[in-house]
């Protein structure tokens, strides 16, 4: 591989590179704001200005004070050049750590604050903001302008999910590349010259399309904020655990945002991947932490006569109670393309070592309207997951209902909140001696079910996903599941149990090496 | 006064000099015949370089070189970009040839076609300019009437389209990568280079972008040879002739062609009919446009050493140094688009500075950090000092942040603002210190104006 010289230190570089990205490549940051990984170049902002080594290097006119002669004195200065939009080559020396570098590293970041409001009480950028940061490295000074700044529109709202902040905006249009160039929408531009600048709408336009919170992320300022996360907290006061979305069967790279003190989640980021869903995410995505504390099921259910709220154990006993009074091929297993490969797999062997059962179905929901940027018409996370695990056909729920109508079933497990069908089409489940639902969240099935088994949610266990890729991809805990719950793979060894039938399934890394398998890709952690 | 034979401007006395019929029958397309019906591009192309034309448009460039950067084996089209977009302070000079004699240009356009293979050519013309915009579009009529333009000009199997495109009305625009992106149509921010328009401009596709009167220059060195008018010159590298402009404080402001390397006391003085009040002496001139660094009419060559490009000169005023693009640039200054402004000693630079600060606060595109936030600083800057609310570090401040700027944006606006705020800071270091102290009086923003502006960031 051929290498050049940052500071004397070797960077090895691809054909084509820049020098911020072969660079960025070894973990080495370049000071930028305009530049982004996945982005085309736009070089406006000159924070990554460097010093590269020429024989000939071209000299610019300045002027220097003398102090002795009381008067100003031409000088020279190396003309420097911009590390995002210059190729890396072969023995190129560059030079980042260097007085005139920094000295306009400095000058760049006192400029982009001359207008600003310095608002960062008050921004939810703050902690996470690149003016902040390199204020910190490169600046550090108070603001020599003595004039009033510029005052630009606030709190603009571009759409239901996104606020602009026209005075901390310092137009490094990635907004604008972002949504040209990944989403294809040209929905934002900017207006006006100099530093009156600012960016707008389209005429006509909303920012409404299926990416606008990826905006919140990629500014790397407080101009462009998330309508739901705004005030709901500081950035410090979080912390990220490393996860899949569950949006769909692209299975995007996510963060999860989490108060450590409270364990509540404030927000999901994308997390890069190259391989899936390279920077980004779309907004139901994004929005989908709600569901992780919204809608949940925390106590267990027995329908009877009456409804009542029990303990997850209660419940517990009470389905295998259900459970143990009816033949066992008589009985039916819902696998589901929502919940992890271990949980599926661990309820296929339930349904094989305990029931004895041949009746497999597959829980899904209905499908979205996917697109080529990253939706998946697939609004499963893990249908091939599931499918994987069970190692055999899976019908579909229709078939449960038919099987329901027609007698050939006495009583059904679930997992998962609910699968293609609404409430009123699971009357058919109304006929079975017992419905024995686990889920994490109200759905359809917890609702006609006769017994409902709380059990974690996937942002509270260890577990895998399968996308539309056939690529397994791990996710950890973020959080810990509400009192007495436990992960639906656990839950089905006590249901065993307490049926009388010990499984024999060892750990979740047991469990994991009798899944059929490609190789798992492992989460792993990246900020840009 | 001095009587320089004309050939750019020959015929901009005649009557109704922008008909096709009026300057026929003064050599009008005789030039582009013989090219397309006689000549190979490459001929053609060989005579421009050998005519060491710089281009006029401000930066100097050799027009014969840059049409050599057209990638060898490219295949996709190639366009021409005639920049008329003249929004330079002090310019005035590429409006006379689009009003006065249209056809020059469009021959020029035909010609230049021809040499570097393309078929399409667009005029981007600074949009205030109406009467430009309609002979223009007039003339193109009344050519492809002809047939000198079309799809078999002069009966050459070798299309040819010329298209007037109005401006966007922004003094970047008339930056090249800026002027073809609002020619395509989009907003008109400076493009990043490389790539350069040579090699990929408007569409994507090789771009030869060339200033209005380098163009009209075309027919008469393809008239006369590429040597014949390199010799026009008084200096080597730097052919022929060109129109200067003179404005400000002289008793007679206007064009006038001249040979490239007539010096500045023969344009203000002798072309200029000398300073417009007795009393009141030259001070100081800017020498080709708001962009170029001031000159001091009491300076004097200080070029001792034997190689000194200035060697020359040694001891005498910079007046008299030959206009020239190498000899200007040699000198702190730059060429730029040879119009000068003259300004007597009644001018207060402060208030220079202000001005000119004030016009490119308002017209920088806004991209770069510091072109965007450091000609808006610098404009608040010398406001204060103009209104007496300066402080002494304010010169020192400005100074540093004209430094700063230089060099270190996306295109040349930020030099060219930079470089005149330098000139100036150094060459007057003495009215910025007593602005600081006592402001500048009579200065807009002096006296009565003092609080009016108070605050204004905007
Ligand atoms: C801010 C800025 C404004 C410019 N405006 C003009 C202009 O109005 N007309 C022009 O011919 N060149 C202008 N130029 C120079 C052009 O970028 C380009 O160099 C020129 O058109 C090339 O033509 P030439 O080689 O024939 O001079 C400008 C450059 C800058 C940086
Ligand atoms: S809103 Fe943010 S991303 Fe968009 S230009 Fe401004 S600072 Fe950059
Ligand atoms: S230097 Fe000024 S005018 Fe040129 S691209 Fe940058 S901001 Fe725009
Ligand atoms: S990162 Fe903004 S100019 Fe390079």
């Amino acid at each position: 591989m051929p290498t050049f010289k940052l500071d004397g230190k070797e960077i090895p570089f691809e054909t084509g590179d820049t020098i911020i990205r072969a660079a960025s490549r070894q973990g080495i940051e370049i000071p930028h704001y305009c530049w982004h990984e996945g982005l085309s170049v736009a070089g406006n902002c000159r924070m990554c200005l460097v010093e590269v080594k020429s024989d000939r290097p071209m000299m610019l006119p300045i002027l220097k004070f003398d102090e002795n002669k009381k008067q100003f004195l031409p000088d020279s200065k190396i003309k420097l050049v911009p590390a995002c939009h210059t190729p890396a080559a072969e023995g190129m020396e560059v030079f980042l750590d260097k007085e005139n570098v920094r000295k306009t590293q400095e000058m760049v970041q006192e400029m982009l604050l001359l207008n600003h409001p310095v608002d960062c009480p008050i921004c939810d950028q703050a902690g996470e903001c690149k003016l902040q940061d390199y204020w910190e490295l490169h600046g550090s000074k108070y603001k020599r302008k003595r004039t009033e700044p510029v005052h630009k529109p606030k709190a603009v709202r571009f759409g239901t999910t996104i606020v602009y902040d026209a005075e901390r905006c310092i137009l490094c249009t990635r907004c604008v590349r972002f949504c040209e160039e990944v989403v294809g929408d040209h929905v934002l531009d900017k207006r006006e010259r100099g530093n009156k600048s600012e960016i707008v709408l389209s005429p006509g336009r909303y920012l409404d399309n299926k990416y606008t919170l990826n905006l919140a992320q990629i500014c790397p300022v407080g101009a462009l904020t998330s309508v739901d996360f705004r005030f709901k907290s500081r950035a410090w006061l979080l912390r990220s655990a490393v996860s899949i979305c569950a949006g769909c069967a692209t299975g995007c790279s996510s963060y999860i945002d989490y108060d450590p003190r409270t364990y509540e989640v404030y927000r999901i980021r994308a997390r890069k991947n190259m391989g899936v869903n390279k920077f980004w995410m779309c907004d139901d995505g994004f929005m989908s932490y709600k569901l992780i504390q919204k809608y949940r099921v925390k106590n267990g259910v027995i329908r009877a006569a009456e409804q009542k709220a029990v303990s997850p154990g209660d419940a517990l006993q009470a389905a295998a109670k259900a459970l143990s009074e009816i033949e066992g091929k008589r009985i039916a297993v819902v696998l589901s393309a929502q919940h992890a490969s271990e949980d599926n797999a661990v309820l296929a062997q339930f349904a094989r070592e305990v029931l004895g059962t041949e009746k497999y179905y597959l829980a899904a929901y209905g499908g979205w309207k996917g697109d080529k940027i990253l939706r998946h018409s697939d609004n499963n996370p893990n249908r091939a997951g599931a499918i994987r695990v069970a190692g055999r056909g899976l019908a579909p729920t229709n078939e449960l209902l038919k099987a329901a109508e027609d007698g050939t079933i006495s009583a059904v497990v679930t997992l998962g909140p609910a699968g293609e069908e609404k409430l009123d089409q699971l009357d058919p489940l109304q006929k079975l001696s017992a419905v024995v639902s686990l889920s994490s969240n109200i759905g359809a099935f917890t609702e006609v079910a006769s017994v409902v088994i709380p059990v974690a949610h996937y942002a509270e266990m260890d577990g895998t996903f399968v996308n539309a890729m056939k690529m397994e991809q791990r996710f950890s805990r973020a959080l810990p599941p509400p009192d007495r719950v436990k992960p639906a793979w656990q839950t089905i060894i006590d249901l065993a149990r307490a049926m009388g039938k010990e499984l024999e399934c060892g750990s979740l890394e047991d469990i994991r090496k009798r899944m059929p398998s490609a190789q798992a890709v492992e989460a792993e952690g990246s900020n840009n | 006064m001095a009587d320089f034979p004309k050939l750019l401007t020959s015929r901009y006395e005649l009557n109704e000099s922008w008909l096709l019929s009026t300057v026929e029958k003064h050599g009008a397309y005789e030039v582009a015949r013989k090219a397309l019906t006689t000549m190979k591009p490459e001929e053609i192309a060989a005579e421009v370089k050998e005519a060491n034309i710089r281009g006029r448009g401000g930066a100097g460039f050799p027009a014969g070189v840059k049409w050599g950067f057209i990638p060898k084996g490219n295949t996709k089209p190639v366009y021409l970009a005639v920049n008329g977009d003249e929004g330079e302070p002090g310019t005035f000079k590429d409006r006379t040839i689009m009003e006065r004699d249209p056809h020059r240009l469009i021959e020029g356009c035909v010609i230049t076609l021809f040499a570097i293979g393309g078929h399409i050519a667009y005029i981007y013309v600074r949009c205030e300019l109406v009467k430009a915009i309609r002979r223009l579009e007039d003339a193109i009529e009344e050519a492809r009437q002809k047939g000198f333009i079309g799809d078999r000009p002069f009966g050459k199997d070798h299309k040819i389209e010329i298209y007037v495109q109005p401006g966007a009305g922004a003094y970047i625009c008339g930056e090249e990568s800026s002027l073809l992106n609002s020619l395509e149509g989009n907003r008109g921010e400076p493009r990043l280079r490389p790539p350069f328009p040579a090699v990929e401009g408007a569409f994507r596709c090789p771009t030869i972008v060339n200033n209005v009167e380098t163009i009209s220059s075309i027919s008469e060195i393809v008239r006369m040879g590429g040597k014949a008018w390199s010799d026009l010159s008084r200096l080597p590298r730097d052919g022929g002739v060109r129109i200067y402009g003179v404005s400000g404080h002289v008793k007679n402001p206007g064009i006038y062609e001249a040979p490239v390397g007539i010096s500045m006391r023969e344009l203000v003085y002798d072309l200029g009919g000398g300073m417009l009040y007795e009393n009141r002496p030259l001070k100081a001139v800017i020498p080709g446009g708001s962009s170029t660094p001031v000159l001091r009419a009491d300076d004097v060559v200080n070029a001792p050493g034997e190689n000194d490009p200035l060697h020359a000169w040694q001891g005498k005023s910079h007046l008299d140094v030959p206009m020239g693009a190498d000899t200007y640039r040699a000198l702190g200054t730059m060429l730029g688009t040879c119009c000068a402004t003259v300004m007597d000693n009644s001018v207060n630079m402060v208030e220079v500075a202000r001005n000119l600060i004030h016009f490119y606060a308002h017209e920088s595109c806004g991209q770069c950090t510091p072109c965007r936030e450091g000609s808006a600083w610098m404009r608040d800057i010398l406001d204060n000092l103009c209104r007496g609310k300066g402080r002494k570090e304010d010169v020192r401040l400005l100074v540093e942040i004209a430094n700063n700027i230089m060099g270190n944006t996306i295109c040349a606006f930020g030099d060219g603002m930079s470089m005149p705020m330098l000139g100036l800071v150094q060459k007057f270091y003495d009215e910025f210190l007593e602005a600081a102290k006592n402001g500048v009086p009579g200065s807009p923003l002096g006296d009565s104006a003092k609080e009016l502006m108070l605050g204004s960031g905007a």
